[in-house]
């Protein structure tokens, strides 16, 4: 079972303080238009947020797993609720990797795989080095072909 | 061959087209006769005639200019009189051929074939309109070229038999076709009657003597007997128009449907397409021995557009049900595993939270809206008790069975469904537990198909079940997968297959 790369809680709890931030922003300004609300109030909110949110995103972090099995990709993840995935390499439509603003802040990238299932492009796995999601990327693909390959015969 | 539309369309067009130009005409002339006086009737009329001529010549060149015709492996269509368009399509990519005829058409003996492609939303082409011999000429000839290609080595005549050996599968008896209008009840038209009649309660109670409660409590019994009344005869009257003469037939490798009083469809479904199966019923049902049928198929719901649901059997007798399903997916006769007994307690506490939720919003609004009732606010509470029943029921009609080709799963108490999957179609696995869930030490393990991502056909859900067999259950449909699918194409069986675990624990 690989994990992600542990850099990808860098990303993570970066989200949850700009949420917490953004909560903090809110709760500011609903203080100043209700007098009835005392002053402590958005310090209170966001710094709650703040511990919500960073440790729902460590223990995103220590739950997710994912790995490339002989015939399957294998996902594992979930804080409140667990999902393990089963995508069967024959049913793999396409194969991308992505890197977003953000992850290429911190160095990281994704990859998304593809399916025709009604929950679609479900399966991204976050939190890899750009290295590791084109290998991931490369390998998947191959074995989806090297899967799909059989069927001409 | 290159062919044409039929003529008749001609006049067909001109009367679709023209009748918005006629209203404008009509205005025209009237303003123009009130402007100029006789001259401008004269002038006016000229005007009308001239765009008339214009119309029909127009319709006549775009007869002249459209041509079709069906190669050995494309269908292809130029058309267009200003700017021509010339297309190519596939056979092989082509999903359904779509017959439609309203009424007038009928009377003209014409129809408006679509031919469907997969992937694409909408539809591909489309001929406005061609004789009705001619269209289903086209969709039996599809069907033949599609047969062909799918296997070539056969000779020509065999699979040209094979495709035309046409069985009927379901009719829909009068008797049912009533039956089917007298349980359609139109969940739109209650929502839209509300927001009508609200705006007409302040009119009521002003014309109504004041005083007392009642008068408004009697106008709003009044009024939920009408909506009721109104929503059941709308939906009766969609279901009569949609489903008169119901008709499913196999014809080789597909299944071809007809029904609609005013407007009559001619469809098909090709049964390699097929991704789930879904039995439902409601207690109303259950009661009577009825079920309905719906076929999923990826991409494409027949009949989605008009009449919203995408049922293939609106209504029939339950083994009639499962008899047509079962040759359609031959899956057997599911004896379904309930959950553990345990999620009857969770599902206890989940209604009595909900009951709760439910008056505690109430008693806010109470506070803040004030009352008008005469019962006190926590009057939802009386309910209670029957949190337990509820539960039973909700895990009685749970279930999931593993058939020898198929997943089947249960679920629902009011909307009851049974989800058909077989092995080979489930696209991912997927095995997920909320925090209550794993309080309870239970798991949902869902076979996700292809396929529309509809309410009614997301896969088949195996709901709370034991986590024990939940583990199993995710092994062996991935195992089953694999093996049904090496079998589906073929790869020998090199594969060891037999040995996947039973989950009857």
């Amino acid at each position: 079972m690989n994990r992600l790369d542990p850099r990808v809680r860098v990303l993570w709890v970066g989200r949850a303080v700009v949420t917490a931030v953004v909560v903090g922003v809110v709760a500011a300004v609903a203080t100043l238009l209700v007098d009835a609300i005392p002053w402590w109030t958005p310090v209170v909110v966001a710094l709650l947020a703040l511990v919500v949110g960073v440790s729902v995103a460590l223990a995103r972090y220590r739950l997710w797993r994912y790995e490339v099995r002989d015939d399957a990709l294998y996902l594992e993840r979930g804080v409140f609720t667990r999902v393990r995935t089963v995508v069967p390499f024959v049913r793999i439509q396409h194969v991308d990797s992505s890197r977003g603003p953000l992850e290429r802040l911190v160095g990281l990238a994704s990859t998304v795989v593809y399916t025709a299932g009604s929950r679609g492009a479900d399966v991204t796995i976050p939190g890899l080095t750009p290295g590791g999601a084109d290998d991931l990327r490369e390998r998947l693909k191959r074995l989806a072909i090297r899967a799909e390959g059989e069927d001409a015969v | 061959m290159r062919r044409a539309l039929s003529p008749r369309s001609i006049p067909y067009r001109v009367v679709e087209r023209g009748g918005g130009l006629l209203v404008t005409a009509f205005f025209l002339f009237s303003s123009a006769s009130a402007i100029l006086g006789p001259r401008g009737e004269l002038v006016a009329l000229v005007l009308a005639g001239l765009a008339g001529c214009l119309l029909v010549g127009y319709e006549v060149a775009y007869h002249r200019r459209f041509a079709y015709a069906l190669t050995g492996d494309t269908l292809d269509i130029q058309s267009g009189v200003i700017a021509r368009r010339s297309r190519e399509i596939p056979i092989k990519r082509v999903q359904n051929v779509d017959i439609s005829r309203n009424i007038v058409q009928r009377l003209l003996g014409i129809a408006v074939v679509d031919f469907e492609t997969a992937g694409g939303s909408e539809t591909e082409a489309t001929l406005r309109c061609v004789s009705f011999e001619e269209a289903k000429r086209l969709q039996r000839e599809v069907r033949r070229l599609k047969a062909g290609e799918a296997d070539e080595e056969s000779a020509d005549a065999e699979t040209a038999t094979a495709a035309d050996d046409e069985t009927e599968l379901f009719a829909l008896a009068r008797r049912e076709l009533a039956l089917v209008g007298a349980l359609s009840f139109d969940l739109r038209i209650p929502g839209l009657l509300f927001v009508f009649l609200t705006g007409g309660v302040p009119v009521l109670s002003s014309v109504l003597p004041s005083g007392s409660q009642l008068p408004v409590v009697v106008a709003g019994l009044v009024a939920a007997v009408v909506v009721a009344l109104v929503s059941w005869l709308a939906g009766a009257t969609v279901a009569v128009l949609n489903y008169y003469d119901f008709r499913l037939s196999r014809v080789g490798d597909e299944l071809q449907y007809e029904r609609g009083l005013l407007r009559r469809y001619d469809g098909s479904i090709p049964l390699d397409k097929v991704q789930t199966l879904t039995i439902t019923d409601d207690p109303l049902k259950r009661y009577f021995g009825y079920a309905s049928l719906r076929i999923g198929t990826a991409g494409y719901a027949p009949g989605a557009g008009e009449s919203g649901s995408e049922a293939a059997i609106p209504l029939a007798n339950r083994d009639r049900v499962f008899a047509l399903a079962n040759r359609i997916e031959p899956f057997g006769s599911p004896s379904f595993e309930r959950p553990p007994k345990r999620v009857r307690r969770r599902y206890t506490l989940r209604y009595l939270v909900a009951l709760g939720l439910v008056t505690g919003v109430l008693h806010g609004a109470s506070l803040v809206f004030g009352w008008p009732f005469p019962w006190p606010t926590v009057t939802p509470l009386v309910l209670a008790p029957l949190a337990p029943v509820a539960a039973h029921l909700s895990w009685r009609h749970r279930g999931v069975w593993l058939g020898d080709h198929h997943v089947v799963t249960r679920n629902g108490f009011f909307r009851r469904r049974i989800t058909v999957v077989p092995y080979y179609r489930i696209q991912t696995v997927i095995d997920s537990r909320t925090v209550f869930q794993r309080r309870w030490g239970v798991a949902t393990v869902t076979a996700d198909t292809a396929g529309s991502a509809s309410f009614v056909s997301r896969g088949a859900a195996a709901v709370d079940v034991d986590v024990a067999t939940a583990e199993t259950l995710r092994d062996v449909l991935e195992t089953r997968f694999r093996t049904a699918l090496a079998a589906r194409r073929g790869w020998g069986d090199d594969d060891e297959d037999g040995a996947a675990p039973s989950t009857d624990d």
